[in-house]
């Protein structure tokens, strides 16, 4: 067998080379496709990573604690003592790798020219850091320094459409736990960015001035958390369901299904392109192999009459194809590696100003090429390449010598 | 309360100290207020809007009792006639007639244009504001028309839950207001009330026509002319009620 092998390789080889222009085609279009698939693939998943992390990180975190109800009427009246007993244990766990607690009310936030809803959250703001880049991507000003901090911090776009300005006062009104409105004073001390819809929804304070204002005592309206691994996550969410019951205890595909939507939405849609181009590649395979076995049918005629086996004839063709698919997976690959590599701090959206935002995206792509699609994808296109070319192979081996010599 | 009065201005104008010329800031906001609405009050007002392509006069019924409570009723013209606001300390509540039905004010309205003039919901309910949340002082005099004229800034006291930078007061030494400029807290004037004549009503002398300018909005105005007015009366104890909102006794 290996004898064989050792006999019909070097044989393939050279055939290959015999039409160079034919085969450098057909590399070509194997090398080609399969960058595009791998490049797509790439491309869609950081899309879907940077909408996930996007969510996840903006404030939703992996999993989220509510009272009852808090979902749907998100006010002081629905809230949550701050965990205690098994849930605390579970939290401070080596399960959960952060949580932070919030409160968190529809409120309405004024200045001088400007009345606006939004979300008021009064943060902690260490453990906040934890789970949310939010406090990172302070622009002016500062971040909250602690829970009593009495500072607020505003989104971008929000500052510009309520005309105020950092060191500036505005004016927070929302209900309080018994649905008294209640009001107060703050100083903007931070602006942050993010989309464009987080700048104009979400206003943050200390969590003991928010509990005052909306007369929360020491309660809270939700708790954000991550596990240590996503994939602990669903363990996490049934011990922390088992553990409070009367509690809202979701994770971030439900609380945030646009992100989970475009998720699994983007991995249908990478399969789809690959079967697309997986179809037109073979039909340039196949037609060029086709050709290569046609033009050769006189030589392998040749070599029947000398006692070569249909057999090994077609062993013969389909290494050939093998050779050829797999210089074509190399090319692409290597041209993927070199695309993706080109980008070393990720692809700036920015040219697209704020119409990435709609589909969830962050500014930033950060594109990267996951072994496992790669192996997997180069593996789809080289087989089922092969597979595709083993017709040609068979016309090839099916030649009657007599009639093959005797043609001109 | 016109002795009163007097007697604080006398005693203030021959002290040096800030803190008496303060006081007397204070009581002088303090008797403009009093001299607006007094114990409580009843009046018929007409309010104009003007805009640059129209303009829309209403005519209003409003009664208000001790600084909490007011009950403001449209009459005409006809399409507007029976729309009211009635304002207490627990809220404030519209009532249209052609829905019969009474609609408590969410906090996201109350910065929303009143009846489509230059004054907000937040006018209507917050207006002992002034009195309360802010720090008065004096700072400048002028002597029109045999009246002393005060010009008074009022500054927010800190953490009071006010968004302006500071407003400026005019008064009258005998207690009617003169006008209210708004500025922002950069110092930019925002908008501005002026009074443009002053008459008696309900035997005081009173603030008859001011308008209203926002600054950035030019050819925009609402003006306010009271047509009669009767102070100090016993308002009946169901006026400020939501039932006498949706069914009017009054």
């Amino acid at each position: 067998m290996t004898g064989t092998i050792r006999l019909l390789l070097p044989l393939s080889w050279r055939n290959l080379w015999r039409n160079p222009r034919r085969t450098v085609i057909t590399v070509l279009v194997v090398g080609v496709g399969l960058w595009s698939i791998l490049i797509f693939a790439v491309l869609l998943n950081a899309w879907s990573q940077s909408s996930r992390d996007t969510t996840v990180s903006l404030m939703t975190g992996e999993a989220e604690i509510h009272a009852k109800g808090y979902l749907d009427d998100p006010t002081a009246a629905h809230r949550l003592r701050m965990p205690s007993g098994r849930l605390a244990q579970i939290l401070g766990s080596r399960q959960t790798a952060a949580w932070s607690p919030r409160v968190r009310v529809s409120a309405i936030v004024q200045s001088e020219y400007k009345t606006l809803p939004i979300t008021f959250v009064g943060v902690s703001p260490t453990r906040e850091r934890m789970i949310s880049d939010l406090p990172r991507d302070i622009v002016a000003g500062h971040y909250l320094s602690g829970p009593n901090d009495q500072g607020i911090v505003l989104g971008q776009d929000l500052v510009r459409r309520l005309k105020t300005a950092i060191g500036r006062r505005v004016v927070i009104m929302a209900q309080d736990a018994t649905g008294q409105l209640r009001e107060r004073a703050f100083q903007v001390i931070g602006i942050y960015r993010a989309s464009q819809t987080a700048e104009d929804e979400f206003t943050f304070t200390g969590i003991h001035v928010a509990q005052a204002l909306v007369r929360a005592g020491s309660d809270v309206s939700e708790i954000a958390l991550d596990a240590r691994t996503r994939n602990e996550l669903p363990r996490l969410i049934t011990a922390l369901k088992a553990a409070a019951p009367d509690l809202d205890i979701q994770s971030w595909e439900t609380l945030a299904p646009l992100a989970y939507a475009v998720s699994t939405f983007f991995n249908s849609f990478i399969l789809l392109w690959l079967w697309v181009m997986f179809a037109l590649m073979a039909i340039g395979i196949v037609n060029s192999q086709l050709m290569a076995v046609i033009e050769r049918v006189h030589e392998f005629g040749l070599l029947q009459a000398l006692g070569m086996q249909p057999r090994l004839i077609l062993c013969e063709v389909a290494i050939e194809s093998v050779l050829l698919i797999g210089v074509g997976v190399i090319v692409g690959i290597a041209a993927a590696i070199v695309s993706v590599a080109a980008f070393p701090n990720g692809i700036d959206l920015g040219f697209l100003g704020r119409g990435a935002e709609l589909v969830g995206a962050g500014r930033i792509l950060h594109p990267k090429l996951a072994m496992g699609d790669l192996v997997l994808y180069s593996g789809i296109v080289w087989i089922a390449g092969v597979v595709a070319t083993l017709w040609p192979a068979r016309r090839a081996a099916k030649v009657s010598p007599v009639e093959a010599m005797g043609r001109n | 309360m016109r002795p009163y009065m007097t007697a604080a201005v006398v005693t203030a104008s021959l002290m040096i100290t800030s803190q008496a010329i303060a006081a007397n800031a204070d009581a002088l906001v303090r008797a403009a207020f009093n001299n607006w609405r007094g114990q409580s009050s009843q009046t018929k007002v007409t309010m104009l809007v003007h805009r640059p392509d129209w303009e829309r006069r209403m005519t209003i019924k409003a009664y208000t009792r001790g600084n909490d409570d007011a009950l403001v009723r449209f009459t005409a013209p006809a399409e507007d006639a029976g729309n009211a606001t009635l304002k207490t300390a627990d809220g404030t509540w519209i009532f249209n007639p052609k829905l019969n039905q009474v609609v408590k004010l969410p906090p996201s309205m109350l910065a929303q244009s009143w009846m489509g003039s230059d004054f907000s919901y937040n006018d209507l309910s917050k207006s002992e504001e002034l009195l309360t949340d802010y720090t008065h002082k004096i700072v400048g005099q002028k002597t029109v028309a045999g009246h002393i004229v005060y010009t008074i800034d009022a500054i927010p006291k800190p953490g009071a839950p006010v968004v302006w930078g500071m407003l400026e007061v005019k008064v009258r030494d005998d207690g009617v207001m003169l006008g209210e400029t708004y500025f922002d807290q950069n110092m930019n004037m925002v908008r501005r009330m002026t009074t443009d004549k002053v008459g008696i009503i309900g035997g005081r002398p009173y603030p008859v026509i001011m308008t209203m300018h926002p600054a950035d909005k030019p050819g925009r105005w609402t003006r306010i002319e009271t047509l009669a007015g009767r102070f100090n009366i016993s308002p009946p104890l169901y006026l400020f009620t939501l039932s006498n909102l949706q069914n009017p006794r009054h």
